[in-house]
């Protein structure tokens, strides 16, 4: 397995200015180039409104491209056939950013647990009892408990809906994983346990990681390789240890030091007294 | 000044296994140029307690089985409706940890800030800078111009034209601030802050907590801010109050807790932040903490 993303540009259309004035378009994504490799992890850290969220889309096939391409397993993903595209999207999950919006209000976490495994139910063959201890046992994963099988999601805080997020995802044993801000909605403690569960999924599974965070912490945690995302545009990327040790864009290394510190005497906010 | 005072607060929620207790008697006490940071576990009711101020958990399924909430002298579990809604938006500014409870899809950006501006205007025009007897056109103009002033305030550059965006068209980081936005139009004496600076970066994090800090510093007013991000407590929180499973284990000064956390629960938290020296897998987590230790 491997993902390689080849000078992918993405315009959105611009807002309309009237009848027959074309307004610019909005490009999200710039001629963006990374590769990520076999069972490891590979960053992307970026400020709000990069462009981020538009690439996983766009890998997910949920955008279309300007231009460009991008290669899963040396297959063109926007070139597949429906059919293939099915095939493949078994091999390759998401956990989405915002746990409110993605997850179906109406299902139970039964459902939305079992659900990929049921879309893909040519390929992965279950009777609906196995399905049902499949859910169980991945909602204990990621330390949930079976009785919370038959509630909805709004019965869930933020970062249960984060853990219902990651067990959905990991339901049909895919090869990639993108994660798209999976632990901000988590407190340090269970971030700390998710983290160290995604850890212990890729050694114990082999599974590859596309990991989106604001958290450079975290992605130094997790990551072996980081490209930075500025306004659409990489600015760099190479081995995590190196970019953060050495920033060669003033992007990063402003970053780096915007990050908050833990200590209160650090604080440039803090006021006498 | 007291601005809140949260006394052994006990709710209960029901669900498909029947009634839950949540939240087992909170205690807070919130003054004007406080900044409360609440941090703790997912799960232990820190947005409920954020919502009960508010009075914006439905019940049922919610009951409150003890307990009170007095916010600038009004018993906010009995006041009437219509005494609420003229706290919030107003008196009262609360930024969700869910937003699609705050934006509507289906409306542009401005018409949603410029809703909630008039709101805030009609109970008090000099929130937009009028007199009482101006004019609708003046309300309207006021409304829109505090509106992308707002926006701009937050950092989504271009706000007068962003403005007329659809949800959609904004990142979520973006709609995060647009949320900070609406929350701050009213001038609230009382901030509350859940999760606001999760979906953002770094930088930007930074310009919102600078923002709630200047609000705090120019109007005095009170902000509880729940978190996970114990570097966003350290930065700008006076207090903090740590929770787990439905209590406070406790509850002080920011240096104190964060020095000298007397509680192993606390401990473990900061020993959870990854730092540029932690090996990966090594990271604590509550680790062998066990939850009985804790209760
Ligand atoms: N459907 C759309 N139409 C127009 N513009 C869009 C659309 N979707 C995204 N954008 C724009 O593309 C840019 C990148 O958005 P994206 O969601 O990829 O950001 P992000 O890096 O994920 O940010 P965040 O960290 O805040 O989630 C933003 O400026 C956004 O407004
Ligand atoms: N509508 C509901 N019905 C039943 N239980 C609920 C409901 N809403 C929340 N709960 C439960 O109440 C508890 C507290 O939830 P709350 O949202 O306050 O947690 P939180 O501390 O904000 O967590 P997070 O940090 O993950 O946002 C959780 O265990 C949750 O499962
Ligand atoms: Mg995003
Ligand atoms: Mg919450």
């Amino acid at each position: 397995m491997s993902l390689d993303i080849r000078n992918v540009t993405k315009v959105f259309p611009g807002p309309r200015r009237g009848f027959f004035a074309k307004s610019e378009g909005f490009t999200a994504l710039d001629d963006v180039s990374l590769t990520v490799k076999k069972g490891a992890s590979f960053g992307l850290v970026g400020e709000s409104g990069s462009g981020k969220t538009t690439l996983t889309r766009c890998i997910l096939r949920l955008e279309n491209l300007t231009s460009g391409s991008i290669l899963f397993d040396g297959a063109d993903i926007h070139r597949l056939p429906p059919q293939e595209m099915r095939r493949l999207r078994s091999r390759l999950q998401i956990v989405f950013q915002d746990p409110y919006a993605s997850l179906d209000p109406r299902m139970t976490i039964h459902d939305i647990v079992a659900e990929p495994l049921v879309i893909h139910s040519d390929s992965v063959n279950m009777t609906a009892r196995q399905r049902t201890e499949r859910v169980v046992e991945l909602l204990l994963q990621v330390g949930l408990r079976s009785e919370h099988l038959f509630r909805y999601p709004h019965e869930f805080s933020g970062g249960q809906r984060q853990r219902i997020g990651i067990a959905r995802a990991l339901a049909v044993g895919p090869e990639l994983l993108i994660l798209d801000e999976p632990t901000s909605a988590l407190d340090v403690s269970v971030q700390a346990e998710v983290l160290n569960l995604l850890h212990r999924l890729q050694t114990e599974l082999g599974l590859t990681y596309f990991f989106i965070s604001h958290d450079l912490g975290v992605i130094r945690y997790i990551c072996d390789e980081v490209a930075v995302i500025y306004r659409g545009k990489l600015v760099e990327q190479g081995q995590v240890a190196e970019i953060f040790d050495f920033p060669k864009s003033e992007y990063t290394r402003m970053l780096l030091d915007a990050m908050p510190d833990p200590d209160p005497d650090r604080s440039p906010f803090r006021r006498a007294g | 000044m007291t601005l809140l005072k949260i006394s052994n607060l006990q709710l209960s929620m029901k669900s498909y296994e029947g009634e839950t207790p949540i939240l087992h008697g909170i205690d807070l006490t919130i003054k004007r140029g406080e900044v409360w940071g609440m941090v703790g576990e997912t799960g232990s009711g820190k947005s409920l307690t954020g919502l009960s101020i508010s009075r914006l958990i439905p019940t049922p399924p919610g009951r409150y089985l003890a307990g009170s909430i007095e916010f600038q002298g009004i018993d906010v579990l009995k006041a009437t409706d219509r005494e609420m809604r003229a706290l919030r938006g107003r008196h009262l500014g609360m930024i969700f940890q869910d937003p699609t409870t705050n934006l509507n899809p289906a409306f542009r950006i401005g018409t949603q800030l410029v809703d909630v501006a008039l709101h805030a205007g009609h109970a008090d025009p000099s929130v937009l800078g009028l007199s009482p007897g101006a004019s609708r056109r003046q309300f309207k103009d006021a409304a829109r111009q505090t509106a992308i002033d707002m926006l701009g305030k937050v950092g989504i550059p271009n706000a007068s034209e962003r403005i007329n965006d659809y949800p959609h068209q904004f990142s979520g980081g973006m709609r995060q601030r647009v949320l900070i936005a609406m929350a701050m139009i009213g001038k609230p004496d009382l901030l509350i802050a859940d999760e606001p600076t999760t979906a953002l970066d770094v930088s930007v994090q930074a310009q919102v907590l600078r923002l709630i800090h200047e609000l705090v510093a120019e109007r005095n007013i009170g902000v509880l801010l729940i978190t996970h991000n114990l570097g966003v407590v350290a930065q700008i929180c006076t207090h903090v109050a740590v929770m787990y499973c439905g209590r406070i284990l406790e509850a002080g000064a920011v240096h104190d807790v964060l020095k000298r956390p007397s509680h192993s629960y606390t401990r473990a938290l900061l020993d959870s932040v990854p730092t540029v020296h932690t090996k990966r897998g090594e990271l604590r987590g509550l680790g062998d903490l066990q939850p009985e230790a804790l209760a």
